[in-house]
C-alpha cells in the first residue's frame, strides 16, 4: 500500500513537471510590455523595489506559468523621474519600443502624466500601485488599476472597525465615538473622508473630531488636547512619515487614551520607520497594508495559494527575506492579473482586451495577495475583491491581524490600555 | 460635523499646557534663529542653507548614538570644535568668493549649498525618518496639568543661555565690538585696520555652531530625514526679521510669539491654520514696524 502511495506520488510529481517543463518548452515568440517606474530621483528606492517585483512575477510566469499569450513575457523598461519625464517615457515606449501595454507607476504624482500619454497613443495602461481616487475618473477606457484607491482605503479601515473593533470593544456601531486626524495631502484627504461617509451612512459612527495638519508641523500637542477633550473611542490617523512619529511621542507625553489608533498604507504607521524609531513603545496601532507575517497562505483558493508560494518563494530566493517589500507585492500582484487578463482575452487589442477584461470575476483569496478580481466600469478593481489586511505593531514588528481567517496573529491591546502597559 | 465644529472654546485646564508648548516650541525656534540673526546681522548674507546644518547636526547626533551609544548631550559637547570647524571650512570654500558679490548671488550660492546638502544627505541615508530613541525620550515633568518634556526644557534653557552669551560676546568682547564694525561699515573697519576677512569667517563659524547645538538638542525630540531643516528654518526666518534683523533678544522673543500664534491657532481655530496665522502677524507687524519689533531702521542696508 505504500509502495503504491510512492508511486502514485512520484508519477504524479513527474506528470507535474512534465507538464510545467512542456509548458515552458511551448513558449513561441516574445510578448514585449512598457514597465515605468521612477529608477532615479527622489522616488527611485519605491520604484526599483516595484520593478524588481515585476521582474520576479515575469521570470515566474514565464518559467512556471506559460508565459502571457503563449509567448514569453519581456519588458522594456522607462525612467519615470516626473510627471513631465513621465509622459515623454510613456510616449517612447509606445511609438518606438511599440508596445501596446505600460504598467507603472507607483507614484499618485506619476500615474495621471503616464496614463494620459498613454491614452493618446492608444495603448493599454495597467496601473498596479498609484491609489489617488482622480486616476479612474477620466473616462480614459484604456486605465485599468488592480490596487484598490485613497478611497478603498478609508472603505477598509471602517470594515475594520465596523467588524472587528467594535465587537472587541463591546459597542454598537451606532455607540462609537470615532475622531479623524490627517495630514492634508490629496492622499490623506481622500481617505479620510471616504472613511468618514462610510462611517456615518452605513454604520451611524460618532464623529466627535476632524483635524487635518501639514505634515511638516512641529507640534501636534494642541491637537492632542484637542482630542483629549473629544475623548474618542477610535482614532482614525492618516500619517506621512514623521508626523506620526511626532504624534506619537507627545500623544504619550500627554498621556492620551484612546482604544485604538487606525491607519492606511505605508506611510506613517505603516512604514518600517516608525518601528526602529519606538521599538516596543510602537506597539498597538493598526496600519491597512498588503499581507505580513502571520499569514496563512493555505486559506487562499487553490490557484491562489499556488501563485502565492511560488512569489513568496521567488521573492525569498533573489532578497533572501521571508518579509516581502510593499513595492514586490503591488507589482507582482498586478502583473500576475494583466497575465490572466492577456491569456483570457488572447490579444491585445483594446477594445478586446477591455471586454475579456470586464468580464473577469475571481473571488477573494484566487491571486497573489489574497485579492480577487472585478474591475468596474472605470477600470478599477473592486474594493471588495482587493482584499487588504490589517497589520498591527507588536514588538517591534507589524503583523497581519485581520482577517482573522487568513491569518495567526490575534490584534491585541483592544483597548490600548496605559502606555506602559502594552507590552 | 464640519472642521469649523471642531473648534471649540478652550477649556481653562487646557491653558497651562498650551503656555508650556508654547514656550518649549518658541526656545526651538530661538535656537535655529540666534545663528542665523548674528550670520545676517553682521554679514548682511541670509544663509538658505541654515535648515541643512541644522539637519546634517541631527544626523550627527543620530548617528553618534546608534553607532556609538553616545548620548546626544555628550556629543554635544564632543562635537562642538567638529561644528566651528565645519563652519570655518564652508566658509572658506562656499562663503567667501561672493561675499563681496551681489545678494542675488549670495542667495544663490546658499541656495545651492542648501539643495547639494540636502541631495547629500538623501544619497547617504535615504529619506527614512529616523529617531534618536534615548532612555529618557518619554521622560516628562508634570506641574500645574502641564507635561514637561525634558529634552525640551534642556533645549530652551540652552536657547536662553546662547542668546545671552551671544548678547553678551556681542557687546562686550573685543571680537563683539569688531563685528559690530563690520556690521557697520565693512569699508571703515578694514581701514582702521580690522581684518574683515577674518570676522566674517568668525561671524560664520560661530552661527553655524549655534545651528550645530540646536541641531543635536533636537534630535532626540524630532526624528531626522534630508528635509528636516525646512519645517524650523522657514519659521527661523520668520522669527529673525521679526524680532529684527542682527538682534539676538529680538530674534527670542519673535521666535516666542510664533511659537505662541502657532500653539494657540491650533488649538482654537485647527492646525490648517497655523501658517496663515503668524504669517498674517509677520506682514501686520512688518507694516507698522518695517524693521521687525526690535531692528533699527536701515539696517538691512548697512555696511553694504
Amino acid at each position: 500500500m505504500r509502495n503504491l502511495k510512492g508511486v502514485v506520488v512520484v508519477g504524479v510529481v513527474a506528470l507535474a513537471l512534465g507538464v510545467s517543463t512542456a509548458r515552458s518548452q511551448q513558449l513561441q515568440g516574445e510578448y514585449k510590455i512598457g514597465v515605468l517606474e521612477p529608477l532615479t530621483g527622489n522616488l527611485a528606492v519605491q520604484g526599483r523595489l516595484h520593478l524588481e517585483g515585476y521582474e520576479i512575477m515575469r521570470d515566474l510566469i514565464n518559467t512556471r506559468f506559460g508565459g502571457v499569450m503563449g509567448k514569453k513575457l519581456s519588458f522594456v523598461t522607462g525612467d519615470a523621474v516626473d510627471p513631465t519625464a513621465t509622459a515623454s517615457e510613456a510616449t517612447r515606449l509606445a511609438t518606438r519600443e511599440g508596445v501596446k501595454i505600460i504598467t507603472g507607476t507607483f507614484s499618485s504624482t506619476l500615474c495621471g502624466a503616464a496614463s494620459e500619454a498613454a491614452s493618446r497613443q492608444n495603448v493599454i495602461y495597467w496601473e498596479t500601485s498609484c491609489v489617488d481616487p482622480r486616476f479612474t475618473r477620466r473616462n480614459l477606457k484604456n486605465v485599468f488599476r488592480t490596487e484598490i484607491d485613497g478611497n478603498g482605503f478609508g472603505w477598509y479601515n471602517i470594515e475594520f472597525i465596523a467588524k472587528h473593533l467594535a465587537q472587541r470593544l463591546g459597542k454598537k456601531t451606532s455607540e462609537l465615538k470615532i475622531a479623524y486626524l490627517s495630514e492634508d495631502s490629496s492622499y490623506g484627504q481622500s481617505v479620510t473622508e471616504s472613511a468618514r461617509q462610510r462611517a456615518k451612512q452605513e454604520f451611524g459612527m460618532q464623529e466627535v473630531g476632524l483635524e487635518y495638519y501639514t505634515f511638516t508641523t512641529n507640534d501636534l500637542t494642541p491637537v492632542i488636547l484637542k482630542l483629549k477633550n473629544a475623548n474618542p473611542d477610535v482614532l482614525h490617523h492618516i500619517a506621512r512619515d514623521q508626523d506620526a512619529i511626532l504624534f506619537w511621542r507627545q500623544a504619550r507625553e500627554q498621556n492620551f487614551q484612546v482604544k485604538a489608533v487606525v491607519h492606511a498604507g505605508a506611510t506613517g504607521y505603516g512604514n518600517p520607520g516608525f518601528g526602529k524609531a519606538f521599538g516596543n513603545d510602537a506597539n498597538g496601532p493598526f496600519a491597512l497594508l498588503e499581507p505580513g507575517p502571520g499569514l496563512i497562505v493555505e486559506k487562499f483558493r487553490p490557484d491562489g495559494r499556488l501563485i502565492e508560494k511560488a512569489f513568496r518563494d521567488a521573492v525569498k530566493a533573489k532578497t533572501g527575506s521571508d518579509v516581502l517589500a510593499g513595492g514586490h507585492q503591488l507589482a507582482g500582484g498586478g502583473l500576475w492579473i494583466l497575465k490572466l487578463a492577456l491569456d483570457a482575452a488572447k490579444t491585445d487589442d483594446l477594445d478586446k482586451f477591455r471586454a475579456a477584461v470586464m468580464s473577469m470575476d475571481l473571488p477573494v483569496g484566487s491571486a497573489v495577495n489574497g485579492w480577487g478580481v472585478k474591475f468596474d466600469d472605470t477600470g478599477q478593481n473592486s474594493n471588495a475583491r482587493v482584499q487588504h489586511y490589517m497589520l498591527q505593531w507588536q514588538n517591534g514588528q507589524l503583523v497581519t491581524v485581520w482577517p482573522e481567517e487568513f491569518t495567526t496573529n490575534r490584534a491585541k491591546w483592544i483597548p490600548l490600555g496605559g502606555w506602559d502597559q502594552r507590552k | 460635523m464640519g472642521p469649523a465644529e471642531i473648534a471649540r472654546p478652550a477649556p481653562l485646564h487646557d491653558i497651562p499646557q498650551l503656555i508650556v508648548s508654547t514656550i518649549l516650541l518658541g526656545g526651538i525656534y530661538a535656537l535655529i534663529a540666534v545663528g542665523l540673526t548674528l550670520i545676517f546681522g553682521v554679514m548682511r548674507v541670509v544663509n538658505f542653507a541654515h535648515g541643512e546644518f541644522l539637519m546634517l547636526a541631527m544626523y550627527v547626533a543620530f548617528w553618534a548614538f546608534s553607532l556609538l551609544r553616545s548620548d546626544p548631550y555628550l556629543t554635544l559637547v564632543v562635537s562642538l570644535p567638529l561644528f566651528f570647524a565645519a563652519g570655518w571650512l564652508s566658509y572658506r570654500a562656499v562663503m567667501r568668493p561672493v561675499i563681496q558679490a551681489s545678494h542675488t548671488v549670495q542667495i544663490f550660492t546658499t541656495v545651492g549649498l542648501s539643495i547639494a546638502l540636502q541631495n547629500v544627505a538623501l544619497v547617504l541615508w535615504t529619506a527614512d525618518a529616523r529617531f534618536v530613541r534615548t532612555d529618557y525620550y518619554a521622560a516628562i515633568v508634570r506641574l500645574f496639568g502641564a507635561a514637561f518634556n525634558v529634552a525640551q526644557i534642556v533645549a530652551f534653557a540652552i536657547a536662553v543661555a546662547a542668546t545671552a552669551a551671544l548678547f553678551a560676546f556681542m557687546r562686550w568682547s573685543y571680537t563683539g565690538k569688531l563685528m559690530r564694525a563690520t556690521a557697520q561699515d565693512r569699508d571703515a573697519s578694514s581701514l582702521m585696520g580690522i581684518d574683515t576677512d577674518r570676522v566674517y569667517a568668525v561671524t560664520w563659524a560661530v552661527g553655524i555652531t549655534c545651528v550645530g547645538v540646536a541641531g543635536v538638542l533636537l534630535a532626540p525630540i524630532y526624528p531626522v530625514y534630508p528635509t528636516a531643516g525646512l519645517q524650523f528654518v522657514l519659521i527661523a526666518y520668520v522669527a529673525v526679521v521679526l524680532g529684527g534683523l542682527g538682534d539676538m533678544a529680538g530674534a527670542l522673543i519673535a521666535a516666542l510669539l510664533v511659537a505662541a500664534v502657532e500653539v494657540v491657532g491650533s488649538y482654537v481655530l485647527g492646525t490648517s491654520w497655523k501658517e496663515m496665522l503668524y504669517l498674517l502677524v509677520f506682514i501686520g507687524i512688518l507694516i507698522v514696524r518695517p524693521a521687525g519689533l526690535f531692528g533699527q531702521r536701515g539696517a538691512e542696508a548697512l555696511g553694504t
